[in-house]
């Protein structure tokens, strides 16, 4: 498990957060999977198995809950970290409670995200 | 002074509009207070002079007249008792001729018609002629003559008495039989102009009538064109006012008097409510942008996170990275600052408090940055957009903030409508009743019942949990959309949606300057 390097998904309807969380964690020697369009990444979550799931909770098509229920349908294991937007209590708890590893509020620096990802490989750890 | 109270009660900065309004009053007040006075109270003295002077003349004119008329009658009194004498004399001077009586009472009924006649020669002669009454005169003249030539034949010792006095007697009868008839003929043209007399006098009488009557006529009309007719107009004019047209009273007669007291009040009281309501406007708009102001900062959270992530990023690695990249990395800060910009400055676009700026406007545009504005709320909700406009839309007259709050609030509702998400459709046609353009805002949320859709547009009435709505968003929405000379409609299904059907007056030069003189208060 150690020398495989930790599978990633990234899905914000924001292009631009892909791009750099994509550079800023690739950097770190994670594999990156970047998608702006939820219905997409449902199909590739479908596909394979992802360790980490990070996902935004506000978007057109499929909300981040959807998506963290999904994951946890499939993967047990997968740790979801979900962004919210401007810190809404509620939906942070409501993630929480749905089974997500984290949250974290927008805006975020590359670090804030690298540190919770740091938590959840050391979670992931028999 | 009044309007600095008012913005302070509101909290808000003194609406610049509201000294637009005042000048408008005072404009208005003037024009209306500038015309001649002719009070109602002098309109119905002068209608009762003319009453009084109508009988004042009629009386006059009926005492003339009786006045005439009893001379004429103490006239033919007189020219009864000279044919009466001039009978009496005829009578006696027969029995002379006959049985020899005494000349003395032939002589005095004369003297007495001739007095009779003497006293009132000048009527007389008005009435059959100067000339005639000469020739009257002269047979009673030549009578007493013959008379007397009789009475000097009796004197004993004369010569041919019986041929003289066959002679005489010959004249004399001619003579006598002239003055009876004289006599008669007087008495009865005398008759004659009483009658006349009386004719006129009915005449008179009908007269009077018919003048009283044309009088009432004309008083009757008077009332009812200068009390009941113009309180008909105050009762309309105090409707449009209800109805939400709050432009100020123009004078419509040339002259002033007590209503025109009563207009200017109420031109005060529509100036007083102009401000209230625009105070209301902006403190409901207020409350939106509270609303909105949610939404937006969900909203600048994604450019504000963009712009730290590539800050943060652009930091980090600056050394490894080529140019290109740090270029796009700068080019994306410069972009996302910019989206961030944006979206601010609609917000308070929105919120500002400007001037009412009437002017040509398209309804798309305004619909388009009022739907972005609540973009988030859309978002949030999970309510799509649909927008479907055609281009090519008639421009309308009005405020571009005004009409904006009112898409704005519409949508804002949609949104509320639609808990679990739906549709917000925006779509337009040209009212069949033309001269509108119907803009349709329509959401697919639960409906509206039929008990409940009668009272939407009533101030304060809200279904919101108390504390949660205003109830002012749909009245206040339709106060602007009356002030611009349109209106709101909606129709509502249960179960299927609601659909806002906001008309507004399609700009045409012709009516934009008949509605700059007497729509919207700007």
């Amino acid at each position: 498990m150690n020398e495989r390097c930790l599978q990633i998904l990234i899905l914000d309807d924001e292009p631009i957060v892909g791009k750099r969380l994509r550079a800023a964690l690739e950097k770190n020697g994670y594999a990156v999977e970047v998608f702006e369009d939820s219905r997409a990444a449902l199909r590739r979550l479908d596909e394979r198995e992802f360790d980490i799931v990070v996902t935004d909770v506000r978007m057109e098509e499929v909300d981040g809950i959807q998506v963290l229920e999904h994951v946890l349908e499939r993967s047990e294991r997968t740790k979801v970290i979900v962004i919210t937007g401007y810190a809404t209590v509620e939906v942070a708890r409501e993630a929480l409670a749905k089974g997500a590893f984290d949250f974290i509020a927008k805006p975020f620096k590359p670090d804030d995200l690298r540190q919770v990802i740091t938590r959840a490989a050391a979670a992931l750890e028999p | 002074m009044e309007n600095e109270e008012l913005s302070g009660i509101a909290g808000l900065e003194a609406p610049e509009s509201t000294s637009d309004v005042e000048e408008l009053t005072q404009k208005v007040d003037k024009a209306l207070l500038e015309r001649p006075g002719f009070s109602i109270r002098a309109r119905l003295a002068l209608v009762f002079l003319l009453f009084f002077i109508l009988s004042a003349a009629t009386t006059i004119g009926t005492w003339m007249l009786l006045a005439r008329l009893q001379t004429r009658l103490q006239f033919i009194e007189i020219a009864d008792q000279l044919n009466n004498e001039a009978l009496q004399a005829r009578r006696f001077e027969k029995n002379y001729f006959l049985y020899g009586t005494n000349l003395e009472d032939v002589l005095r009924h004369i003297e007495t018609a001739h007095r009779h006649l003497s006293s009132s020669k000048v009527e007389f002669g008005s009435i059959v002629g100067m000339e005639s009454l000469e020739r009257l005169e002269r047979h009673l003249g030549r009578y007493r003559e013959l008379i007397f030539q009789l009475r000097q034949l009796e004197a004993p010792g004369r010569d041919n008495v019986v041929e003289q006095r066959a002679e005489i007697e010959r004249t004399l009868r001619t003579h006598g039989a002239e003055l009876v008839s004289f006599a008669l003929e007087l008495a009865r043209r005398e008759r004659s102009t009483v009658r006349t007399l009386l004719g006129v006098m009915k005449g008179v009488t009908v007269a009077f009538l018919l003048c009283f009557l044309v009088l009432s006529v004309y008083s009757a009309d008077f009332l009812s064109r200068h009390i009941i007719r113009r309180l008909n107009r105050l009762m309309q004019l105090t409707k449009r006012i209800g109805e939400g047209d709050l432009s100020p009273i123009v004078p419509a007669r040339k002259y002033r008097d007590e209503f025109t007291n009563l207009v200017v009040a109420l031109n005060h009281m529509i100036g007083e409510v102009e401000r209230r309501h625009q105070v209301m406007v902006q403190s409901h708009k207020l409350r939106a942008v509270g609303r909105l102001t949610a939404g937006v900062a969900h909203e600048l959270n994604n450019p504000i996170n963009n712009i730290m992530l590539t800050a943060a990023a652009l930091r980090e690695d600056y050394a490894s990275l080529s140019d290109d990249e740090r270029l796009d990395m700068t080019k994306d800060l410069v972009e996302q600052a910019d989206r961030s910009r944006k979206i601010v400055r609609n917000l308070l676009d929105f919120a500002r408090e400007g001037e009412i700026e009437m002017g040509k406007l398209d309804v798309r545009e305004i619909v388009e940055e009022s739907i972005a504005l609540v973009a988030n709320q859309l978002k949030l909700s999970r309510v799509k957009a649909k927008i479907d406009l055609p281009e090519n839309l008639p421009p309308v007259n009005g405020d571009r903030q005004y009409l904006s709050q009112i898409f704005v609030n519409l949508a804002l509702n949609a949104v509320d409508a639609m808990p679990q998400g739906g549709t917000l459709g925006v779509s337009a046609d040209l009212e069949a009743e033309g001269g509108f353009l119907a803009t349709h805002v329509s959401d697919t949320g639960s409906g509206i019942p039929d008990h409940i859709l009668q009272s939407i547009f009533d101030p304060f009435f809200t279904t919101r949990p108390t504390g949660q709505g205003t109830g002012l968003g749909l009245s206040v929405s339709l106060g602007i959309a009356r002030r611009h000379g349109g209106d709101i409609r909606v129709t509502s299904r249960e179960g299927e949606g609601t659909t806002f059907t906001v008309l507004l007056p399609i700009l045409e030069v012709p009516a934009a300057l008949e509605r700059d003189s007497s729509g919207f208060v700007g």
